[in-house]
């Protein structure tokens, strides 16, 4: 009797033991079928990231109607009555020099120029003749960019208006009109837009300048300068005046931050 | 009190507490790191860098957004979700964590390779967040994984049917925890 009452809970032991297995069995199957949904769930947000990142930047450069008049006339209002040298902006003789290491495609450097306290320097500070501002070429996002051979060409562009002292509203206008640093669209017919927008520049005197070998070797120099003082991304701003040399530690200055880094030079 | 001292015998170490708080704490070095890249990118502070300009060129650079959301944000946002998991203490919650993490991980792999293959860059702090996305989806597929080991066997039936046994079982029980 009492082995029978023993086999009968023997037997209870191993149906709940099987039970136990097969409802173990079902647990880890549950969970590893969870854990397949979620990494494809994980690859979908991943890729469709990858995908948005990629994308979203594109927009078109070159501007036209009346947009591109409403850019120019800003241009205009901003540079005209200030003196140009090449790359230089403002009174040769101003006290402080504010040198602008820049690469025309990047997008902190157009967030800075129009955006920052670039601006505000231009019309106050430069316009009065107490600050000029140097534009020395760096290759940044450019170089990052899908083809870093853009970097001299847009820049010796710019120095080619130079020499015609329109730097900086082919400067200002390249900012305003730039594409994504995703794509390559420092193209001839950009530039030649870009240059057809200026007042008063000689369009075929700049084609000309542009093909001079001297222009490309200046923007090689500016960069390795650069390299040789310690500049690693753009815009880097260095102010120098009878006190010194100052650097503003923000990446897009404001207008008071430029005004604490003058007082501190000059 | 511990587990140990509630039932008089040593009680094994939990491996699921373990595991949540080196979590925890890993995803609060990620917080650390996230929110000061987003402090700098909002406050428009350079980023302090040991490689020269590496940091400032990546952070400057188109893939440091997702859709005009900086990347920093997203980051924070995933530690953040990761340490909430935490406190989910169920199935979902474990898988959930490790959803997040592995979503890191995998954009973390992809900023990666831009790095060293687009931009040409390396900024520690997206090496040492990668790192910490790595080691996060790591542990929080092992807690997945073992969940079910830490589910306790279910008492033989008739033999601890009493209440008072039940509700020893249910204290012991809730002292692991």
């Amino acid at each position: 009797m009492a082995s029978r009452t023993k086999q009968k809970e023997e037997a209870r032991a191993r149906r709940l033991a099987e039970e136990q297995a097969r409802a173990e069995r079902a647990r880890r199957q549950q969970r590893i079928y969870m854990l397949g949904g979620v990494v494809l769930i994980a690859i979908v947000v991943v890729v469709a990231g990858i995908i948005i990142s990629t994308s979203g930047g594109s927009k078109p450069a070159l501007q036209t109607g009346t947009k591109a008049t409403a850019t120019g006339n800003a241009v205009n209002q901003l540079l005209t009555g200030i003196p140009q040298t090449g790359p230089v902006l403002g009174n040769p003789n101003a006290q402080v020099t504010m040198t602008y290491y820049g690469d025309l495609k990047c997008p902190v450097c157009q967030e800075f120029t129009l955006q920052g306290g670039f601006s505000q320097l231009v019309s106050s500070d430069v316009r009065a003749g107490k600050v000029k501002i140097s534009y020395a070429a760096f290759c940044t996002a450019t170089c990052n960019g899908p083809d870093p051979n853009e970097f001299p060409l847009q820049q010796a562009a710019a120095l080619a208006a130079g020499e015609q002292n329109k730097f900086w509203q082919f400067a200002e206008l390249f900012y305003h009109e730039q594409g994504s640093e995703e794509d390559a669209y420092v193209t001839e017919s950009y530039l030649d837009g870009l240059a057809r927008q200026i007042p008063g520049l000689n369009f075929s005197q700049w084609k000309s300048a542009r093909s001079n070998p001297n222009l490309t070797a200046e923007v090689t120099s500016q960069q390795n300068t650069g390299r040789q003082i310690g500049v690693s991304g753009t815009p880097t701003l260095i102010f120098r005046g009878p006190k010194g040399q100052a650097v503003p530690s923000s990446a897009v200055p404001t207008y008071a931050q430029l005004e604490q880094a003058i007082k501190q030079v000059s | 009190m511990t587990a140990a001292a509630t039932n008089g015998v040593p009680a094994p170490a939990n491996p699921d507490r373990r595991l949540r708080i080196i979590i925890g704490v890993l995803c609060l070095i990620g917080i650390g790191v996230a929110g000061y890249l987003t402090y700098t990118h909002y406050e428009g502070i350079k980023v302090l860098c040991l490689s020269s300009g590496g940091c400032e060129t990546v952070q400057s650079s188109v893939y440091s957004k997702v859709a005009g959301l900086p990347v920093a944000v997203l980051g924070l946002a995933g530690y953040v979700g990761i340490l909430i998991t935490l406190a989910i203490r169920n199935d979902f919650g474990r898988v959930a964590g490790f959803g997040l993490a592995l979503i890191g991980f995998l954009f973390s792999l992809y900023l990666t390779y831009r790095e060293i293959f687009t931009i040409k860059a390396i900024c520690q702090w997206c090496v040492s967040s990668a790192v910490l996305m790595t080691i996060l989806t790591i542990l929080t597929a092992i807690r997945v994984l073992r969940a079910e080991s830490d589910v306790p066997a279910a008492p033989p039936a008739r033999h601890s049917s009493t209440r008072a046994e039940r509700r020893r079982i249910e204290r012991r029980q809730a002292a692991r925890r």
